[in-house]
């Protein structure tokens, strides 16, 4: 099977297709993480390798993806007769061709199965060859189990459970001895004859967990058992793989040959005011911008000023790319709001605005990435982690803008609270320094917010 | 007190407190057995996936006749040979309401893809919704006069004793007293006097009490509570003895300790109706009270140990999560206490935590809309209030009620905008409720969530019991019928 995979798809297929274990995939930005999961499933069923697959995803959105991309690889009439959507009928896309249905007998009947994991309890007792679990920087180990479950294989447990009447004489000559050492949960799992491939990135995201610091579902896999990474991007630009691959630390990320040189094409030429934003030739500018912050809700912020900045940005990028679709990030959920609000006041209503937890899977042409944070102790915060930065400087195509106070940034901490000054032990340098550093230096460019954006 | 303050409780408030709450099932069990508790709750047992859509649709038609044809047809001290035409006339009169429910639940169990309804279903749901009538009209119309006001399923929270429970109906009388009625619709069997319905029952007294007098242990304006079953009712004795309350509080406070990852004692009762009468969960309850024994007494092999550690440590951040979901309520509640509740409200508005100002446009098949009084575009404070967010709609009761007992409805967010907000209910009877209950009362809206940790519990408790059946011969269990896995 080759569908116009690259080189690195099609080593981590074949390895995936022809190993029965549980191992990870590690998928940096544009790297096709959902088509990688789509294609080992079809795969799979091509090649008679299983005769069911189970593909499950964190979210709805990431489900109905998964659906896509069979769509794509299959065609619809074929995606329709082998596929089936399951789980909460108001999260499923109507304009999907793959059916949806609860029915134990049509679940039974259908070769790949798609379902988020938290309707997996309502699945009928089923066993699925191989697994394929998609966002699993996400999740948690214990969000793995569900979908483990179901690949545990029945007559092999039965096997195991009866060398006790068997062979065992209870008298501790070491006959009653599994045939194999166990030294995890992961490995007694693999051992039970479940097959799965967990796929994600780690340094796109992070679990929602009650504890400070916890692994993701993907980081115990990658620990505990085999991994592999893919490393060629069909998304990033050439300087974006480049400052990706730096900031992040991928290790050889890389624009696909056909994608290198994209740069953005304006329809006309940008107004004078915006004309250093809006440079075509420069992938990556900063926005230097001194608005203040503001706490909203119970953990959100806002900022009234880069919010501003944002839509009038977007407000003339409208004007001067029609066909280029436009997608403005941040981290915070009140700022996301507060866009909202300044596009819906000048008629923009259809222009995507999101959070970086919103933006992962999604991509635009031109992203603009509100920064948000700025206080005189430079206490980045939460916008100044490793997954949200990268996630958000991730999702463009052709240009990313920053809107941001520089400065802050580049010295920017982490953690705890208070500022440098207070001495808080639990502060960290943020890595929100790194990447200003990074477009200061080498990838981009900082320029000052022009006064008719910030007024 | 700023917004900060606000903002630095929810940060703050996790390190002085886990936020858990125990609900009033969840006591219930515990005083059957406090290992029935642990069940649930860390080991994630999941008991039988018994089906409970007849019991459901009693329910739902049963929560809107209440305040409408029961109330209107209540006639006290009649004789025996009235009740049946009393229950006749309320069935007349819940036709509609009946008719309703049974048609949700056929769509509802089409669109879920569940087992197709028996040919009898019909029937079974109105012989259900019958005999409980009589059961009413029987043991309650029959001694007390009509009630003012009926409200039904309605979520108390009592943050300060860790409690919520949702009580199926209280009946307000003219005399500002209150009667607390169950229903118990799940079979046709009489409701125990000495099983999980009475210790529900109690546990949901106090949560009353706290509705009408802000103090569980108020008992002044209590005149009945009782489990109505199929043609029959448990009423206890009212006051209700020290020996029942002391016993629902120490398992309430023993179910809170577990939640928090505390390890208070447990004792088997000399009965357990599971372990004793072989339940279902009877082979789950005797392998974890095993495995913690060997546990502590070290007997477990490293490899195997490790394994267990790992689960039950998952199992306790599962638990924490739980907390978090109830985070809204506690931070709602001290502040309330801290400044009185009118302040309060103003301040939880002004950081955007709630929102308040709303009154109701209409209600639609299963969704409400609701529109700002008064909305003035510089003063404006930014809802953070987006589609798919869960909320609690609390329509404001007067005469002192806290904020959290007032009657409310959970919904999702479907539309929202600075004047207007569309919030869809989970089907139509529960948007049928809000307009009963929640029409012409000021409207507030607190975040919520879904608690879905026994769902993520559960794969624990599979794999915890195939490691066991793997790696532990037969003889670390002894008289636990092991290789109960799920295969």
């Amino acid at each position: 099977m080759n569908l116009g995979f690259d080189s690195e798809q099609l080593r981590v297929l074949n390895w995936r297709a022809t190993n029965r274990d549980i191992a990870a995939v590690v998928g940096p930005p544009g790297c096709g993480k959902t088509t990688v999961g789509s294609a080992l499933a079809v795969k799979m069923i091509a090649e008679t390798l299983a005769t069911k697959v189970l593909l499950v995803a964190y979210t709805n959105a990431a489900a109905n993806e998964f659906c896509l991309e069979l769509c794509d690889i299959l065609g619809s009439k074929v995606a329709k007769s082998l596929c089936l959507r399951t789980g909460n009928p108001t999260g499923v896309d109507p304009s999907i061709p793959i059916p949806f249905s609860r029915s134990a007998n049509e679940i039974k009947e259908k070769r790949i199965i798609i379902s988020t994991n938290l309707s997996l309890k309502k699945l009928p007792a089923l066993s699925f060859d191989n697994m394929i679990i998609d966002e699993a920087g996400v999740e948690r180990l214990e969000h793995l189990l569900w979908p483990f479950w179901f690949g545990v294989n029945k007559s092999q447990v039965e096997e195991y459970k009866s060398r006790y009447d068997t062979r065992g004489d209870g008298d501790g000559d070491g006959n009653t001895q599994i045939p194999f050492k166990i030294n995890d949960l992961i490995e007694l799992i693999s051992q039970c004859g479940t097959v799965a491939t967990v796929v994600g990135d780690p340094k796109q995201s992070r679990p929602i967990s009650p504890m400070r610091v916890d692994y993701s579902a993907i980081e115990w896999v990658i620990k505990k058992s085999t991994c592999d990474t893919l490393r060629i991007s069909h998304r990033l630009p050439d300087l974006l793989s480049g400052l990706v691959n730096e900031f992040a630390g991928y290790d050889g990320l890389r624009s696909a040959p056909e994608i290198s040189s994209r740069r953005l094409v304006l329809e006309c030429s940008p107004d004078i005011e915006y004309r250093e934003i809006i440079q075509p030739d420069e992938v990556t500018t900063w926005v230097d911008i001194n608005g203040e912050e503001q706490p909203i809700g119970p953990s959100s912020w806002a900022n009234n000023m880069e919010a501003k900045a944002c839509a009038k940005i977007c407000s003339h990028l409208v004007r001067i790319t029609r066909s280029k679709s436009i997608a403005i990030i941040t981290r915070f959920k009140a700022q996301k709001l507060t866009i909202m609000r300044y596009l819906q006041r000048m008629g923009y209503r259809d222009i995507k605005v999101t959070t970086t937890t919103g933006a992962l899977g999604t991509q635009a042409d031109i992203v603009l990435f509100s920064l948000t944070r700025n206080n005189p102790e430079r206490n980045v915060g939460a916008a100044g982690t490793l997954q949200d930065l990268n996630v958000a400087i991730s999702r463009s195509k052709e240009k990313l803008i920053i809107l941001g106070n520089f400065d802050m940034m580049s010295n920017g901490w982490s953690g705890g609270g208070g500022g440098a000054s207070a001495g808080n032990k639990y502060q960290y340098k943020s890595s929100a320094r790194k990447l200003a550093r990074l477009i200061d230096l080498k990838y981009g460019r900082v320029v000052d917010a022009p006064q008719m954006i910030i007024c | 007190m700023g917004d900060l303050i606000v903002r630095d409780l929810y940060k703050t408030i996790s390190h002085a407190q886990k936020t858990h709450l125990v609900q009033s099932k969840e006591i219930a069990t515990s005083c059957v057995c406090p290992y029935l508790f642990k069940m649930s709750y860390p080991f994630g047992v999941v008991g039988g996936e018994r089906d409970y859509v007849i019991a459901n649709t009693v329910h739902d038609a049963i929560s809107l006749a209440s305040p409408t044809a029961i109330l209107e047809n209540w006639q006290q001290g009649k004789t025996q040979n009235d009740f049946e035409r009393i229950a006749k006339s309320i069935d007349k009169d819940s036709e509609d309401i009946l008719q309703k429910a049974i048609a949700n639940s056929k769509s509802r169990v089409k669109m879920e893809g569940k087992t197709p309804l028996l040919e009898t279903f019909d029937f079974e749901v109105q012989d259900r919704f019958h005999g409980l009538l009589i059961g009413l009209a029987k043991r309650v119309m029959k001694k007390y006069p009509q009630p003012k006001r009926a409200v039904t399923e309605i979520t108390i929270t009592n943050v300060a004793e860790v409690q919520e429970g949702r009580i199926d109906a209280i009946f307000e009388f003219k005399d500002d007293r209150y009667g607390l009625v169950e229903w118990k619709t799940n079979d046709v069997k009489r409701a125990s006097g000495s099983g999980v319905d009475r210790w529900q029952l109690i546990a949901n007294f106090l949560l009353t009490n706290y509705r009408y007098t802000g103090d569980e242990n108020n008992w002044n304006r209590c005149l009945f509570g009782s489990v109505i079953y199929y043609e029959g009712a448990y009423f206890p004795r009212l006051p209700l003895s020290e020996e029942w309350l002391s016993k629902v509080k120490k398992d309430r406070k023993f179910a809170h300790e577990i939640l928090c990852g505390e390890r208070p004692h447990a004792q088997k009762p000399p009965f357990c109706p599971v372990c004793d009468r072989d339940g279902e969960s009877r082979s789950d309850c005797r392998f974890y009270r095993e495995d913690s024994k060997q546990a502590l007494l070290g007997n477990l092999p490293v490899d195997y140990a490790n394994i267990r550690r790992l689960l039950l440590r998952r199992r306790y951040l599962v638990l924490d999560e739980r907390a978090e979901t109830h985070k809204h309520k506690f931070v709602i509640n001290t502040i309330i206490d801290r400044l009185g509740e009118a302040n309060a409200l103003q301040e939880l508005e002004k950081t955007g935590v709630i929102n308040s100002g709303y009154r109701i446009h209409s209600i639609n098949a299963n969704s409400v809309t609701l529109v700002k009084k008064y909305y003035n575009d510089d003063e404006a404070t930014l809802t953070l209030l987006e589609p798919r967010k869960i909320v609690r709609i609390i329509g404001k009761e007067d005469n002192g009620i806290p904020l959290l007992a007032c009657v409310n409805e959970k919904g999702f967010v479907r539309e929202v905008d600075d004047t207007k907000l569309i919030v869809d209910f989970d089907g139509n009877t529960i948007a049928e409720r809000a307009k009963t209950q929640l029409r012409n009362l000021p409207i507030i809206i607190i975040p919520d969530e879904i608690n879905l940790t026994r769902r993520v519990l559960e794969p624990m408790h599979r794999f915890h019991r195939l490691a066991a059946d793997i790696m532990l011969p037969p003889e670390f269990f002894l008289g636990v019928q092991n290789n109960e896995s799920g295969f």
